[in-house]
């Protein structure tokens, strides 16, 4: 069984701040990390590859990005991916989720056999959640969102999946070859052992360009792309509120009243 | 040379140092300044001043040296022992010396140095010497430092300070006069290996400047003090050997020594420490590893082919017992969130944490002689958990923090039934030759007591912290006993009384295990040489007669 897992690299998001001025991204000092949701979608693979026998399960790791995303492949193979797969090309640059999508739909076209295709609900930079039902739709698979756990069935025909919704959890079973975006549920990131993280620099990561897909170049990044970036900004942060302390019922109630008079709300 | 001559600091009216006065007030308003990581109780304060610079300092100085009052100096107060916990008179607050002052290369030791005032915590200089920002530098300083802090900022390298307590809270004042360090100071050695320059206010308000390099003891052990009216004071350094060890128990004394070392981990009693030089280093790539082993023999082992084989050095080993495996263990089930770690696994005896240089982009390291050597001890590089980016050394930091805050919470749960009790933890220190024996010794007088004990630390330094978790004030007492003999066997195996949390208040009682009275007086008469009305930090380290004293 070939599991294909769809990962990105993302700027560590919580140290970036945006340039008020220009609406650009300071990324100085800013560290790149596998995207933690498809970081989940690989914990989900690696479970499936442990419950069968060794052998059974290759998890083939995929990603479209620039050079460097090199490094959030490696640390899939580190986790305990078989093979990994960098599709690069200057061309690409710009891609909206559409392009995205298109791209690798086009490249898992040319892969043989992959049963399952794994991806993260969504990446922490952009929050779209869009690429990986297009994927889906454009592979005409069917797909489950939101999943945070997977169980085979006896036949290997189907796949269970443990999906979030509103109200807790639901299970839905598909049959394959099928996408599943994976989301966080209770899972807290893996540890790789030292020997994994040694032996991934031995493990293969082949390279994908523009030319290997066979695709229009009008169909490729930005000049593919549906939509566009207009601006970046920062979300408009509330100003705090005002608490209203004491244990005298009477005079905060008083002391309120007069805050709504001042604000003209009463 | 060994002469050094004072100077004199611009006047400042005395009154004019913000001042909190009387104890009522600082109780109900300032008590965080009565107070330090240790939870001694205080011994009351009349005054608490916030100075702004070192004339302020002075001035203070002057007064409380003229009214024969006690100062007690208050950094960021993350100590363990006391140090800060006021005994009467007056808290000289250190908060306000927060800015760096200067940049600059030298050429010499080809190192970068930053000058910064004793309030700066670890965390603030190391996170502006990373983003190559020091905030109000730049309109404090000269054209020479911008230029030089230009030149910083092109340096296509990353810095950082090495001494690491693990509480990156600590002010760099309070590290200087503890000569803190860490679990990183087997490779990086101690705080004084990255002291360039010292200011250091006296009791008379007068102001040493010592460099590094330019004032060293005669080989009688003296320096002479030369006031600003010229007169001439002696220091008789102690005659005794310091330990081959991390150690910050008794004053710093050698033969030919530099004088820089001498204010360096002498917790305050000789002066307040109000500017640092500091060297910075080189940024390296590194990987975090918990090594597991099947035994705590297995890990002793490992440590010590470690030192002895490998064809690298760790910045640090850190040993988890059997005993602290198993608390973590509990504490995983209890609350998983809390360690976020992935669960340990159950066949683990022993475990080595340990940080080594590591390029992520290297196609084909090799660590083929770790391999041989784990092998050989018992285990594999697959019983490890690692990482390497970022992300994953915060983790691993905050693993390191998980044991002694798990051991806080179970003797804080204890304490409810027994407001008396608390934890006892070990900082004693031996050299490396005498790694096996004291942990023989340990293991066998804590099982024979039949007390509940976790061991974790800086097993590179043969430094373990042994926690005693006593379950009631009848195992407080067996494990008060057993410290003293534990104390007792680190001296006689050529180690030391207090690695690194100092003496302070809280450990005064071993520093005659390991001094005899003579070296006492001798460490007595040199304060007083220094400290005639021993006005800084009373009821530190040393004893003296006397109210208040």
């Amino acid at each position: 069984m070939k599991i294909l897992v769809c990962a990105k690299q993302v700027p560590e998001v919580t140290n970036v701040q945006v340039d008020p001025e220009t609406g650009t991204l300071n990324r100085d000092g800013v560290a790149s990390i596998l995207n933690p949701f498809c970081e989940y979608a690989m914990d989900l693979a690696l479970e499936m590859k442990e419950a069968e026998p060794e052998g059974e399960v290759e998890i083939v790791v995929l990603s479209m990005g620039p050079p460097q995303a090199r490094a959030a492949l490696l640390r899939c193979l580190e986790m305990g991916g078989d093979s990994a797969i960098l599709v690069t090309d200057r061309k690409f640059a710009g891609a909206d989720t559409w392009a995205t999508a298109l791209t690798i739909c086009k490249i898992i076209e040319k892969l043989d056999g992959v049963d399952l295709i794994l991806v993260g609900k969504h990446a922490i930079d952009g929050d779209t959640a869009q690429t990986g039902p297009m994927l889906a739709e454009l592979l005409s698979i069917p797909q489950i969102t939101y999943g945070v756990g997977l169980e085979m069935d006896e036949k290997k025909k189907r796949v269970r999946v443990r999906r979030e919704n509103e109200g807790g959890f639901e299970k839905v079973q598909m049959r394959l070859p099928g996408l599943v975006s994976v989301s966080k549920g209770a899972a807290s990131r893996r540890v790789c052992s030292f020997e994994s993280i040694l032996g991934a620099r031995a493990k293969d990561i082949s390279v994908m360009t523009a030319d290997d897909l066979g695709l229009d170049e009008a169909e490729l990044g930005l000049q593919g792309s549906l939509t566009q970036v207009v601006k970046v900004f920062p979300p408009i942060s509330k100003e705090a509120g005002r608490i209203v302390n004491g244990t005298d019922a009477n005079a905060a109630a008083h002391e309120v009243v007069g805050i709504l008079k001042e604000k003209h709300f009463v | 040379m060994n002469e050094i001559t004072c100077q004199a600091l611009p006047e400042v009216d005395f009154a004019s140092v913000r001042r909190i006065d009387g104890l009522d007030e600082i109780s109900a308003n300032y008590a965080p300044y009565l107070a330090d990581e240790s939870k001694l109780a205080h011994q009351g304060a009349d005054y608490l001043f916030f100075p702004t610079n070192e004339a302020e300092l002075a001035a203070i100085m002057r007064e409380m040296n003229k009214r024969g009052a006690n100062v007690t100096i208050s950094g960021a107060r993350t100590g363990l022992v006391g140090g800060c916990v006021p005994a009467g008179g007056a808290v000289v607050a250190m908060d306000r010396f927060d800015k760096t002052m200067d940049i600059r290369w030298d050429d010499e030791t080809n190192e970068w140095r930053v000058t910064a005032e004793a309030a700066v915590t670890l965390k603030d200089l190391n996170d502006w010497a990373n983003k190559k920002n020091f905030p109000g530098l730049q309109a404090r300083a000269s054209d020479e430092t911008l230029a030089q802090l230009e030149q910083y900022k092109n340096d296509p390298r990353s810095f950082f300070y090495p001494p690491d307590p693990t509480e990156m809270s600590a002010s760099l004042g309070g590290t200087v006069a503890t000569n803190a360090s860490g679990a990183a100071s087997y490779k990086y050695k101690d705080t004084r290996n990255w002291i360039r320059r010292l200011h250091v206010i006296l009791a008379s308000g007068e102001m040493l400047d010592i460099p590094r390099g330019k004032y060293f003891a005669t080989d009688e052990r003296k320096f002479t003090i030369i006031d600003t009216a010229g007169n001439r004071t002696t220091l008789n350094l102690p005659g005794y050997d310091m330990p081959k060890t991390k150690n910050t128990a008794g004053f710093f004394a050698a033969p030919g020594m530099d004088m820089i070392d001498l204010f360096i981990g002498s917790e305050g009693l000789f002066g307040v420490v109000s500017q640092i030089e500091v060297a910075l280093d080189q940024m390296h790539d590194g990987i975090s590893v918990v090594q597991f082993l099947p035994s705590d023999t297995a890990a002793l082992d490992f440590v010590v082919a470690l030192r002895e084989e490998a064809d690298f050095a760790p910045d640090f080993l850190e040993f988890y017992d059997g005993n602290a495996l198993a608390l973590l263990r509990a504490k995983q089930i209890d609350n998983p969130k809390f360690i976020d770690m992935p669960p340990i696994p159950a066949d683990a005896g022993a475990a080595i944490f340990y940080d080594i240089g590591f390029n992520p982009d290297d196609p084909d390291p090799d660590f083929s002689k770790l391999k041989e050597v784990t092998a050989r001890c018992g285990s594999s590089l697959a019983n490890t958990w690692a990482g390497y980016e970022r992300r994953d050394l915060a983790r691993f930091r905050h693993f390191r923090h998980a044991l002694p805050e798990s051991v806080n919470a179970v003797i804080g749960e204890r304490k409810k039934t027994y407001p008396g009790l608390h934890k006892l933890g070990t900082d004693l220190a031996v050299p490396n030759k005498a790694l096996r024996e004291i942990w023989g010794f340990y293991r066998s007088k804590l099982d024979t007591a039949g007390l509940e004990w976790v061991a974790f630390g800086h097993i590179g330094d043969n430094h373990f912290h042994v926690n005693i978790l006593p379950k009631d004030m009848d195992d407080l007492a067996k494990g008060l006993a057993i410290y003293v003999d534990f104390a007792k066997k680190a001296v006689e195996l050529g180690g030391t009384v207090s690695a690194e949390h100092g003496v302070g208040k809280m450990k005064k009682k071993f520093l005659s295990v390991m001094y005899t009275p003579e070296q006492m007086d001798e460490m007595k008469a040199l304060k007083l040489a220094l400290d005639p009305k021993a006005m800084f930090n009373p009821g530190d380290i040393l004893d003296f007669e006397g109210a208040a004293r």
